[in-house]
């Protein structure tokens, strides 16, 4: 069926099957690589997107749910230049990355954290990252880059 | 010694980018047209003999385009190390439910699995061993189909034994006033990469060979096999390691066997082949860290000098051998603690079973010792009424000291000062008194108690007497002025790439960023040997300092050249080279010389371990070159009234040398203990009758970040002079004393010992474990095809 | 495999047409979390799909003739962070904060969860606590139903084929109402629930316990408050030993339900444990742990 959505912005249209998942439309049919599959259960997070802002898991979506809704995926997140974003360099800096394959879906959930609440403490930023599961870093390192980027964003919006 | 640059500063990761970008490759992200989708069709029962398998009917399916057994490889496939027990493909038996029996490649995933289903199997089911000790009595089936190394000698499932010996400790034990007799056990753990295995071959046009990209720790192994099990040419295997999305030592074995059958999955269908795994297949199909039962006897004076010790382990290592005669080797050498002892033996016994097979996983055998003796000791200290951490500090080895295996130990050793560090930044001594003790006062139930433990470790560096302990690496200056890096060791996330890369700076006297590290691929690096026993740093890093030491020569000489003076003349400032007359001449202006005076701007550097040996029959020997020593701290609050324990405080001191990426290092200690904060509390694979109970995420618990505290790490950066700038290592010895230092936590709260990892909800409010009545059906349904 | 299809409806009534079609074996999707799941391990669970997720109705969260209603397709994230839930019942929103991690409560459902009615369900002793009620509209009738009955046993509910869960409504509790929700689990995100209790209850001018609700989850067939543990409280002053009286009544209760289970031994003492501790929190300022339920 053709299911048509906003994606990282843009008009996207695609002939899929009903029956497949956002994470699998994302990752097959629009070569969008970057959302990763660690489950396939919505139980690691490794395929979160944005949906209407907020995360959640893709694997769990169906991809025709998506039809005329906005889809944010870590290709969608970039500073003006296209680079890396404030919160993207933050995560550099701090030594938040080493596999790198929970990154994305950090990154999004922690622009959906800073998106709603500014000044988050960090039991707060642990909360926003709790259904992102990562076996390399412990997590403090990435509670870091999303604190030090609300503060910086606080300081110069 | 000169201040240095970039060794021990705040560094960028330089992989880190496409990292958050998102578009790093994974092996999974790698779409190339034409490609096939292969599986493998995997055994549902853990023992049975292979009466038939034809894959004909399966090949008749429309879309399935190849079908492998272990026929399609030389000498049915057989590989391993060091015992060669493994197949591509099950050959004659299969021994642990999920081993690989066949494997088909097709154009869709519809095809592939009814393929799977059409494949034409006859197992005859073999009654089969679950328990390790069970498995070594007289009367047990039979595991592996013969013993590896006395063909002749009845063994049954008794893969090894490895022993220490140290005097006799029977009679000195028998003669202590304080005395300890403790079972102790640890459950298999999954190594729960996020990235599940995978690999894609692509076969070479007109040419009998193929590259395979695969997420496996040591492509150089890799080839190894390729070329023994597929009869080709070294020349024409090439095995690229894309980003990986984590290992910990669980990327060995099995990518062995994927990266072979998709090889010649490729080559027989001249199209490229792709596996990846779902999550089930992964967890149910891959290897663990071993089970292990432990039986640790110490005696010690009244005043609490430890003097002897005992210790008997068995050692689950599941269907095959794989590395397991090495991790308990290993176990053997660090069974006893890093204490002093006047006499000791250790026996570790590694027995075959029909679970699933173990194998290398962070920590490599001392993980799972440590979690015996760093409670023993902490058990004996209470008995002796003496505070835990002073007790160690007073048995602990020190520079000069012999180890429990016989080791003089150099003056490398900072385990005091890592005690001494942890001590204080715990507020080790005020918290512990404000802590009611358990032992005085019964638990009121349905309180919250507070509880602080202690444990410390020592972890040899690097392989040991395992085998040949060296490392490669190149560095080249390109046309345009900047630099390839190449190392035969890979980073999956630990963070090499950027250690060499900032050695390789720091000796050169360059930016960072002028040197690009290649992507690991038989084809450009050198065989380094496997990425394991956190060996990176010294082994890589070493061999990087040489080449780029060579190469700083030459770019010495072709500035003495252009300056007409002596190499010694020359200072360097920044990245310029500074004439004796204070003439300032940029990098690039004497590179472009040097290649007017002809120079070749590349060297090799290698580097190998030093001497080490170990006498199997005396239990004795120096194993290793150096240790690497630590102590953590952790801070408990148990809820009595539901056995719940939240770690509310943790504190590591690691002697790790001169730290050259700091925040990868504190990385990869954070890492490593919340891994070990896994293993204490939450993370349990259970076999029943060889069938895993849990598959996937919901019921293989790992740590989220809500489970985790702030942790506080601090680097005692005691030099250590064979080491590139002095620096050890943390790779590993980040995870090794976690799950002690809770348990010891929980005791102090509670009053409560649990001496069975992990100390689940069950344990820590009942003190035994409650499971209900196991099944198959999980792993079953697990290996049926699942995906969209 | 036969295509899969996929229709949203945008009404209510629209969804009951579809839900209604002959020869045509439909699934309502709402949050997918869970339906999700059961399609993976039985791709020919059904043929179709009606997605009632986007259908406006479903997602309001209204008060009217005290009464709180709330749209079946609400999301865990929409009801804990509203207003008048806040307001009204701490025990739902403690309930639906707990449920998985962030990205679960964005997309679960406060009706999905009821109609799935696993055995772990957190929203079922909140609702049950509040003695809430489930509407349910088919093509003839609208239902209204406890939803301490609508939930027959773990994964039935009396939902009728064809039908729809339409909202979920409660009374709202007098002022000076407080309640809690405790959750154990394995983990403190994205965990099974080992054991829930919901406890709501007030004191009368005198300071003695003129209502009290107790509903224990994960721990019974059928959720359903402990009718003889409350009736022990009416009336008394609270304290400890009353807690811990009732909280006995509780495990009793459990144990007279389901009979002694391997699991009976661990969930007998922690249920006492945690039904004290939400009793405790309920009638007094101070809670015994040292962090309230996460």
């Amino acid at each position: 069926m053709k299911i048509e959505f906003t994606l990282n912005g843009s008009l996207a249209i695609v002939e899929a099957p009903a029956r497949i998942s956002l994470l699998t439309l994302l990752r097959e049919y629009l070569d969008l690589t970057g959302t990763k599959e660690g489950c396939g259960i919505g139980e690691c997070g490794a395929c979160t997107v944005l949906l209407d802002d907020r995360p959640v898991n893709s694997c769990l979506i169906l991809a025709p749910q998506v039809g005329g809704r906005r889809v944010t995926t870590i290709e969608g997140v970039r500073g003006p230049d296209g680079g890396p974003n404030d919160l993207q360099r933050a995560f550099i800096d701090y030594g938040a990355v080493q596999c790198g394959f929970c990154i994305p879906g950090m990154v999004l959930s922690g622009e959906a954290l800073l998106a709603a609440n500014p000044r988050p403490n960090r039991k707060e930023i642990r909360t926003a990252i709790a259904g992102n599961l990562c076996r390399c870093t412990g997590y403090q390192q990435i509670v870091d880059a999303i604190q030090a980027t609300a503060l910086r964003r606080r300081e110069k919006p | 010694m000169t201040e240095k640059q970039f060794v021990g500063r705040p560094a960028t990761r330089v992989d880190a980018l496409e990292k958050v970008l998102g578009t790093a490759r994974y092996v999974d992200d790698y779409h190339l047209p034409g490609t096939l989708v292969a599986r493998a069709l995997r055994s549902t029962l853990p023992h049975a003999r292979i009466i038939s398998i034809d894959v004909t009917p399966a090949l008749k399916i429309p879309g399935v385009r190849a079908a492998i057994t272990s026929e399609a490889f030389v000498n049915h496939g057989r590989f391993g190390y060091p015992v060669q027990d493994m197949f591509m493909l099950a050959h004659e038996r299969v021994r642990y439910a999920g081993d690989a029996l066949a494997a088909i490649a097709a154009d869709t995933e519809e095809a592939l699995r009814s393929g799977l289903q059409a494949i034409h199997l006859e197992l005859e089911e073999l009654p089969g061993v679950f328990d390790p000790q069970a498995a070594l009595s007289p009367q047990a089936p039979l595991v592996g189909e013969r013993p590896w190394d006395s063909p002749d000698l009845p063994r049954g499932n008794l893969l090894n034994r490895y022993v220490v010996r140290k005097g006799e400790p029977e009679g000195i034990l028998a003669g202590c006033e304080v005395r300890l007799d403790e079972e102790y056990s640890t459950m298999h753990q999954e190594h729960a990469y996020l990235e599940t295995e995978g690999a894609l071959a692509v076969p070479w046009p007109g040419k009998n060979g193929v590259t395979v990209y695969a997420n496996c720790q040591s492509p150089f192994l890799a080839r190894g096999n390729l070329v023994q099990t597929l009869g080709l040419l070294q020349e024409n295997v090439r095995v690229i390691q894309p980003v990986v999305g984590g290992a910990f030592g669980g990327k060995d074995d099995l990518m062995y066997q994927t990266t072979g059958q998709v090889a010649k999955l490729a080559l027989l269908t001249g199209l490229p082949v792709k596996m990846t795994f779902s999550r089930e297949e992964s967890i149910i199909a891959s290897y663990k860290r071993d089970a292990m039962q432990m039986h640790i006897q110490l005696g010690s004076s009244p005043d609490g000098t430890l003097r002897a010790g005992q210790i008997h382990a068995v050692v689950d290592s599941g269907a095959y051998a794989a590395i397991t005669p090495f991790t308990a080797w290993r176990s053997s050498i660090h069974a006893m603690g890093p204490y002093r002892y006047e006499a000791c033996h250790v026996d570790v016994d590694v027995a075959y079973t029909n679970n699933g097979y173990s194998g290398a996983f962070r920590g490599f055998g001392n993980t799972e010792v440590c979690a015996g003796i760093e409670q023993a000791v902490d058990e004996l200290a209470y008995r002796l009424g003496k505070d835990p951490l002073e007790f160690r500090l007073h048995n602990c080895l020190r520079p000069g000291d012999t180890t429990p295996h016989g080791q003089v130990l150099g003056e490398d050793v900072a385990l005091a000062e890592c005690l001494e560090q942890v001590r204080k930044i715990s507020d080790w001594e005020r918290k512990r008194s404000a802590i009611q003790s358990a032992q005085l006062q019964a638990v009121i139930p349905g309180e919250i108690r507070r509880g602080l433990g202690v444990a410390a470790v020592f972890h040899g560096m690097s392989l040991g007497a395992e085998g040949a302990d060296f490392a490669v690496s190149t560095l080249a200056i390109n046309p345009d002025d900047s630099l390839t890096l190449t190392s035969g060791l890979t980073d999956y996330g630990t963070g090499s790439r950027t250690v060499f890369t900032l050695i390789a700076a720091e000796t050169l006297g360059i930016r960072p960023d002028r040197i690009n590290m290649l992507r690991p691929d038989t084809d450009t690096a050198f065989d380094s040997g496997p990425t394991v026993a956190s060996r990176s740093t010294v082994m890589g890093g070493n061999a990087t300092r040489i080449a780029a030491m060579r190469l700083d020569s030459l770019l010495m000489q072709a500035a003495a050249d252009l300056f007409d003076c002596q190499m010694v003349q020359i200072i360097r400032h920044g990245e310029n080279f500074v004439s004796p007359d204070e003439e300032t001449v940029p990098f690039e202006q004497v590179v472009q010389h040097a290649r007017s005076m002809g120079l070749t701007l590349s060297a090799q550097g290698r580097w190998d371990a030093p001497e080490n040996y170990w006498s199997f029959e005396k239990g004795q020997g120096k194993p290793y070159f150096a240790y690497h020593f630590g102590a953590q701290v952790a801070e408990v609050q148990v809820d009595t009234g539901t056995g719940k324990v939240e770690v509310t405080g943790f504190w590591a001191a690691h002697d790790t040398g001169t730290v050259i990426f700091p925040q990868g290092a504190l990385g990869q200690l954070y890492g490593g203990i919340t891994q070990g904060l896994g293993y204490a509390l939450m993370e349990r694979v259970d076999y029943d009758q060889g069938y895993i109970q849990a598959t996937n995420f919901d019921e293989y618990l790992i740590p989220t970040s809500l489970d985790v505290p702030e942790i506080v790490g601090v680097f005692v950066e005691k030099p250590f002079t064979p080491g590139p700038f002095g620096a050890k290592n943390i790779g590993e010895p980040g995870m090794i004393p976690t799950a002690p230092a809770i348990l010891n936590a929980i005791f102090h709260a509670t009053g409560r010992r649990i001496r069975n990892l992990p100390a689940n909800l069950e344990r820590v409010l009942l003190g035994h474990d409650l499971r209900k009545e196991g099944s198959n059906m999980a792993c079953k349904l697990g290996l049926q095809s699942t995906g969209d | 495999m036969t295509e899969l299809q996929y229709v949203r409806a945008s009404r209510i009534s629209e969804a009951l047409t579809l839900l209604n079609e002959v020869g045509v074996k439909n699934r309502i999707l709402a949050g997918n979390t869970d339906l999700a799941l059961l399609l993976r391990a039985d791709p020919a669970l059904c043929e179709r799909v009606v997605d009632v997720s986007l259908i406006p109705e479903l997602h309001r969260i209204t008060r009217a003739d005290n009464r709180v209603i709330i749209g079946a397709a609400a999301t865990f994230t929409e009801v804990l962070s509203n207003p008048i839930i806040i307001e009204t019942a701490p025990v739902l929103v403690q309930a639906c904060a707990q449920v998985g991690a962030v990205q679960i409560r964005n997309m679960g459902t406060l009706g999905g969860n009821v109609a799935n009615a696993a055995a772990c369900a957190d929203s079922l002793p909140a609702l049950v606590c509040l003695d809430a009620e489930a509407r349910v509209h088919s093509l003839q009738e609208e239902q209204v139903w406890p939803v301490a009955d609508v939930v027959v046993r773990p994964n039935h509910t009396l939902i009728p084929p064809g039908s729809l869960l339409v909202s979920l409504s409660y009374p709202v509790p007098p002022p000076g109402c407080r309640s809690v929700f405790l959750k154990l689990g394995r983990r403190n995100a994205m965990a099974i629930s080992r054991l829930t209790v919901a406890v709501l209850g007030w004191l009368n001018s005198s300071g003695r316990i003129a209502e009290v609700r107790i509903v224990p989850g994960a721990a019974t067939p059928q959720i359903r408050r402990i009718q003889s543990a409350e009736e022990l409280m009416l009336d008394q002053l609270p304290g400890t030993e009353l807690y811990a009286a009732a909280a006995r009544r509780v495990a009793d209760e459990m144990i007279q339900l389901t009979g002694r289970r391997w699991s009976t031994e661990f969930k007998e003492p922690a249920l006492l444990a945690m039904t004290q501790r939400a009793l405790m929190q309920v009638f007094e300022i101070a809670p015994l742990s040292s962090e309230e339920g996460r």
